[in-house]
């Protein structure tokens, strides 16, 4: 069992002392420091981040996303043609992020977050994940701007970040994860999904993860499994449906499982993590299971982020220590 | 003569500087509550005279005293505590309320306020709740084992608050649910908690909603159980009526007509065309007229200039028409 996380974590600590990447921004939108003060702070707020997953007992994990505003513009400004318009709810959570507008046909222009990558590469002792919002969710999260159509904005995005999951294999990636919760909102769309997974993991030959949360995957799991990746993340936490579905979970496939709630500070016990385990265990054998929390971290206060991935880590030990 | 047109706002208006610095003081324990409550009551005198001075028809308090809709009730309940800073999006943080215990009010909450801002004015003044769903959605919940036995003990404190303002003698108690469209599925169980908060009740209800995909839940939000909906129209160009139009709808309707989001204050010709098309749908008794949200997010003058376009509009198209 390989314990991992999803990809965000909050950038607040509220220890004493710790750099405040939230001070850092506003006296840089004051004009107090520059770019590159920023860009330190980040940058001691990442290795921070990092150091915090691993101190948790984590083995795959991330970079904390630290630098990214939100996992739609991150990717957005750094494809040619988008511009970013106001701020638009994510899902159905109670956060925020702004919205991009393709306002020209969409061309790479280069790796996006291949230096955060590497940064996190060289500051960690344990392997890394790079995640991706996935063609579909980005463009579903996107206005359609010039575009007539939603499968044109997902098939112009998938070249643009299949160069981008290639470079980031290149930096170091050990998985490449594409981030995908829309499907979930418009199963209909399937067939376009599929054909832009496809797509956008060609020619990748690091391990490659597909993620959904936020609900489960009823109505479309068995093509869902069928997918050309290594690894299938679900949230059983919004979905408690997937325990059922994952009955028909394909043997050459690794389940990214999620379990803690990344959306509600209550702290699930040791006991009902392993129990979660020994429950999924059943059809998917530990072996082939990515422990990870439901969401993205970053909706949780950090103390509580900390608190959780904690007990992620002693859940799957009791659940290991009762197999064995 | 036909009567009707009245208008109203949502709820919130913006807090003078004053009031501003003496709540980061307050935190820092450098005012003290009563100070901070003089000042408080200071601004909301001032609010209520600005109303009455545009010629408003059902006013409101402007929320002074209060910081977040949701936290301002779960800060003066018993059964909560507050989180650690929670990320809104981009760098703007807030903590959010979370359940710890049995929720509920050991006293009125908002009732002394809501007599205070009547005793100052002849016209109505609406008793202004935050719904039960909403209060819910914008928690964590570290006590209660479901969303539903959660949602409906928070249904029955915001109901003991509802009744006491209206034994006070509030005409008018307004229950805002902007969270109430968020879930499809959860609409039978928030409309069933708002059901708790308004059985019985002697006052003409008002719930407001500000998002969602309303068009997939509009049915449900006709048969809410209140007298009447509130939407934001102006900033979706009307197209909310439409909704109007083409499902049944018994209700009385509280039209947004200046887009609470944009600086720039709308032409007097603009919100006439609004309250027209508002008219083609709905007869004059049943059309209140109100900016689409809380205007606190504007600066004082934004707001009191988007209010007197919108009463003058209002008084305009009464003459026109011919109503009282």
């Amino acid at each position: 069992m390989i314990t991992t996380v999803v990809g965000s974590y909050p950038k607040l600590s509220p220890d004493a002392g710790a750099p405040s990447l939230r001070a850092a921004i506003s006296r840089h939108d004051a004009g107090r420091i520059t770019v590159e003060e920023l860009r330190r702070v980040e940058d001691d707020v990442t290795r921070e981040v990092i150091q915090e997953q691993i101190d948790a007992g984590i083995d795959l994990i991330t970079d904390g996303q630290i630098r990214r505003d939100d996992g739609q513009t991150y990717f957005a400004r750094g494809i040619k043609g988008f511009t970013i318009n106001g701020l638009i709810r994510y899902f159905d959570t109670n956060t925020y992020y702004r919205h991009p507008i393709p306002e020209r046909r969409l061309e790479w222009q280069g790796a996006i977050g291949v230096g955060d990558l590497e940064f996190a590469v060289a500051h960690s002792a344990r392997p890394v994940k790079g995640v991706i919002t996935g063609p579909y969710t980005l463009a579903r999260l996107s206005q359609m701007g010039c575009y007539r159509d939603l499968r044109s904005l997902v098939m112009d995005l998938v070249p643009i970040l299949n160069r981008e999951a290639l470079a980031l294999q290149q930096a170091g990636a050990e998985v490449v994860q594409f981030d995908e919760p829309a499907i979930l909102q418009h199963k209909d769309d399937f067939d376009l999904f599929a054909e832009a997974v496809e797509g956008v993991t060609r020619g990748v030959t690091a391990r490659t993860a597909v993620y959904t949360y936020f609900r489960d995957v009823s109505g479309i799991h068995s093509r869902l499994f069928q997918l050309p990746v290594d690894i299938i993340g679900l949230d059983f936490v919004a979905g408690p449906a997937n325990y059922d579905l994952v009955r028909d979970f394909p043997p050459d496939k690794m389940l990214g499982f999620g379990i803690v709630d990344a959306r509600n500070t209550c702290l699930e016990t040791v006991e009902e993590i392993a129990s979660a385990i020994g429950r999924v265990s059943r059809v998917v054998s530990p072996d082939r299971l990515h422990v990870n929390p439901s969401c993205g971290l970053d909706f949780l206060p950090r103390k509580s982020a900390r608190a959780k991935l904690a007990r992620l880590v002693d859940g799957v030990r009791r659940a290991q220590e009762v197999r064995s | 003569m036909t009567r009707g047109l009245l208008t109203t706002a949502v709820g919130s208006y913006p807090k003078p500087e004053y009031v501003l610095r003496a709540r980061a003081r307050v935190a820092r324990g450098e005012v003290s509550p009563k100070e901070m409550e003089e000042l408080e009551k200071r601004a909301t005198a001032h609010w209520i005279r600005i109303q009455e001075e545009l010629g408003m028809d059902i006013l409101v308090d402007g929320e002074m005293y209060r910081g977040d809709m949701v936290a301002y009730f779960a800060e003066n309940w018993e059964g909560f505590t507050t989180s650690g800073l929670v990320r809104s999006y981009g760098n703007r943080y807030y903590r959010k309320p979370v359940a710890v215990g049995p929720v509920g009010r050991s006293r009125p909450t908002t009732l002394e306020w809501w007599r205070y801002a009547q005793s100052l004015t002849p016209r109505p003044v609406k008793g202004m709740l935050t719904g039960p769903y909403t209060i819910v959605d914008w928690s964590f919940n570290e006590y209660y084992p479901t969303r539903e036995a959660f949602l409906m003990e928070v249904a029955r404190a915001v109901h003991d608050e509802a009744v006491d303002l209206a034994k006070a003698g509030a005409e008018y108690i307004q229950i805002d649910e902007p969270a109430i469209s968020t879930r499809p599925e959860e609409m039978e169980m928030a409309a069933r908690a708002l059901a708790v908060v308004t059985r019985g009740l002697e006052a003409f209800t008002i719930t407001h909603v500000c998002y969602g995909d309303f068009a997939a839940v509009f049915p449900q939000l006709a048969a809410l159980p209140v007298d009447m909906l509130d939407l934001e129209t102006a900033n979706s160009n009307y197209n909310l009526l439409d909704l109007i139009r083409q499902h049944s709808f018994g209700k009385c309707l509280s039209m947004g007509v200046v887009d609470v989001h944009h600086h720039e204050t709308e032409s007097v010709e603009q919100v006439k065309e609004g309250i027209r098309k508002g008219l083609e749908v709905l007869s004059p008794e049943r059309l209140y007229i109100d900016p689409d949200c809380g205007l606190k997010t504007r600066t004082e003058e934004e707001s009191v200039a988007k209010l007197r376009v919108m009463v003058a509009a209002v008084r305009e198209v009464k003459e026109e028409l011919g109503i009282e």
